[in-house]
């Protein structure tokens, strides 16, 4: 299954770390969950619950936030495998039109762009309005690429246009070529050594995440929290740079490896404070207690909606609704979200704007207990740092207790893996 | 307001907050889609063939299986089973059928040859938790094969569909003598 039957795809050969282990087929928009496991963004969109946490697919680490797509990965393959990337983007836009939900369209003349831009891409969240100008971060690494891609591998910006042309392949390859400069830790800007990928899709080394005492694991990037502890290796990702780039991966390796002692030391305090005042922390072993913690509050749980900044799905608590957005999949934000950075656009590709207004719903339980403290209006929730944590679930502090062991405990978890 | 029923009835378990509503923008993003019917059947037959052509590429021993004539949602299925199990010397064949929300849902899976077994009941019903809640979208027919496969020489007796086989495992002597006499291979 590893040969693409398609004409011109012949000679691309797909590695089988990017094949995803629910279609079968090349990873398309592919996602990297908490665990490092890689699917395509349908398939993990379609694989989750909506009524509970979800389970990774391969290892059945739970999670329960809907991250949003890899950009670095995404681009990797579309460079390595142009013409296969390509038919899968038009059989999935096919599909798209069908069902009449949208993936996220990246704006990127991926190829033939200056290493720069093409950097910036690279560094770029889903959200791609939050753009941090990371450009001028991008060193003087060239970039092999270039010139080749006559715009043909351009991502279809709106849906409606159709896709005119296949990709004419460009025979002699150089396509394929990725440099180091593809992939590079947000953090270090080196090459990434054990590539870890938050919940916004940014990518680093594993060495290089750090957040500060008593705070939320925080994409330095974007910003954007990530909500489950910290990620595990990607795994696939990370042999490939091996392979790929053997030298520098092993004089990354070593360097690490110093750093690592020093690390280390540090980390045990890093890491045990409370790691979430907002987030749900998870963690695998804790399957069992969580569920039945989550039959506890699935009262507030609103079955089936996911929130389009950071993906939590369901909603547990306070959903804000947008009542302008007109895409069928709608446009919703969980209460920390909608207090904090409503700005991003939506997963789905929703057209939203910060002018549109939303309108707050609560699960029907939720409303009958009606002991929900949330300031509606704006500004209230005071964002982040040592601020108590109620907004996701509004007074009661037994919550928030088993919230800090969770967090405790998959902070703990982390330790773990590093020692390995 | 997203409805809870709106999930028991779908049969995906998916679900979509936009069912009760008038309004089209009612769900959400995040959620699992109701799409998951028009979302083509094209994607899950292409993945039951990348599946047949892995099954057929991997030789595995003791398990085989492969589409019934024009439809490749319904297939067929053999095990034998393993060496140094009283099951050693029989063969059995299953037939699978495919949801239209393939791999999200798992297939049903049944044994067409009668199998004398704690978690079989005499309808050929298999008692397995990856064919029911623990069932995950990267499972394949292979690893469903594998798992029946290993599933015979090692019951889960507790929780029996046939209390009798179950009660009779103990003595495998006389369990492997029960397998033999009723063992009628289809034909």
């Amino acid at each position: 299954m590893e040969d693409r039957p398609t004409d011109g795809a012949d000679s691309e050969e797909i590695s089988e770390g990017f094949l995803c282990c629910v279609c079968l087929e090349l990873l398309y928009k592919p996602i990297v969950l908490h665990c490092g496991h890689i699917s395509c963004f349908w398939c993990v969109h379609r694989s989750m619950s909506g009524r509970y946490e979800s389970h990774c697919p391969i290892c059945r680490h739970s999670y329960s936030h809907f991250p949003a797509i890899c950009q670095m990965l995404h681009f990797l393959l579309l460079k390595m495998y142009p013409v296969a990337y390509k038919i899968r983007e038009n059989e999935i836009l096919e599909q798209e039109k069908k069902s009449g939900y949208f993936s996220p369209q990246f704006d990127a003349h991926v190829c033939g762009l200056h290493s720069s831009q093409e950097l910036s891409q690279l560094g770029n969240p889903a959200h791609y309005s939050t753009t941090i100008s990371q450009s001028n971060t991008c060193s003087d690494e060239t970039i092999v690429l270039q010139k080749n891609c006559n715009g043909k591998l351009e991502v279809t910006r709106s849906v409606a246009v159709e896709e005119k042309n296949l990709p004419q392949y460009n025979p002699n390859g150089n396509c394929k070529q990725v440099s180091i400069a593809n992939v590079l830790c947000a953090a270090c800007k080196q090459l990434l050594f054990q590539p870890a990928v938050l919940n916004c899709g940014h990518v680093y080394c594993a060495t290089c995440i750090v957040s500060p005492a008593n705070e939320v694991l925080r994409c330095q990037v974007c910003q954007a929290l990530h909500p489950t502890g910290f990620p595990k290796v990607c795994l696939e990702f990370d042999h490939f740079l091996e392979d790929k780039f053997p030298k520098q991966y092993s004089v990354r390796k070593d360097a690490v490896k110093i750093q690592q002692v020093h690390f280390q030391h540090e980390s045990s305090t890093i890491r045990s404070t409370k790691a979430s005042e907002r987030g749900v922390n998870l963690s695998s072993e804790f399957i069992g207690e969580i569920l039945s913690w989550w039959s506890h509050h699935g009262s507030k749980a609103h079955f089936g909606v996911g929130c389009d900044s950071c993906g939590m799905l369901p909603i547990i608590g306070d959903r804000y609704k947008c009542k302008d957005c007109v895409e069928a999949i709608g446009f919703d934000l969980c209460g920390d979200c909608y207090n904090t950075c409503s700005k991003l656009p939506g997963r789905f590709n929703q057209q939203h704007t910060p002018e549109h207004k939303f309108q707050l719903l609560r699960s029907s339980h939720d409303v009958m207990l009606s002991q929900v403290t949330v300031q509606l209006e704006g500004g209230s929730s005071e964002n982040s740092e040592n601020s108590s944590p109620p907004s996701i679930f509004p007074g009661d502090s037994q919550e928030n207790a088993e919230n800090d062991l969770a967090a405790s405990i998959s902070s703990n978890d982390t330790l773990e893996y590093e020692h390995d | 307001m997203t409805t809870i029923n709106g999930y028991s009835e779908t049969p995906q378990g998916y679900q979509d907050g936009n069912t009760p509503v008038p309004a089209p923008a009612i769900s959400t993003s995040k959620q699992p889609l109701t799409t998951a019917k028009t979302v083509d059947t094209q994607s899950v037959l292409k993945r039951l063939q990348s599946e047949l052509m892995a099954l057929m590429m991997s030789g595995d021993a003791g398990i085989s299986a492969f589409p019934e004539e024009d439809n490749i949602f319904c297939w067929k299925g053999t095990i034998t089973g393993s060496k140094d199990t009283v099951f050693e010397g029989t063969e059995y064949k299953l037939s699978f059928s495919f949801p239209t929300d393939y791999p999200f849902k798992p297939p049903k899976v049944k044994f067409e040859t009668g199998c004398f077994h704690p978690n079989v009941d005499v309808y050929g019903n298999i008692c397995l938790d990856i064919l029911q809640d623990k069932w995950s979208s990267a499972y394949d027919v292979r690893t469903i094969l594998l798992s029946i496969q290993s599933l015979l020489g090692e019951p889960n007796t507790s929780s029996p569909l046939n209390t009798q086989a179950a009660a009779l495992w103990i003595n495998q002597e006389e369990y492997r003598k029960m397998v033999e006499k009723l063992y009628k291979p289809s034909a």
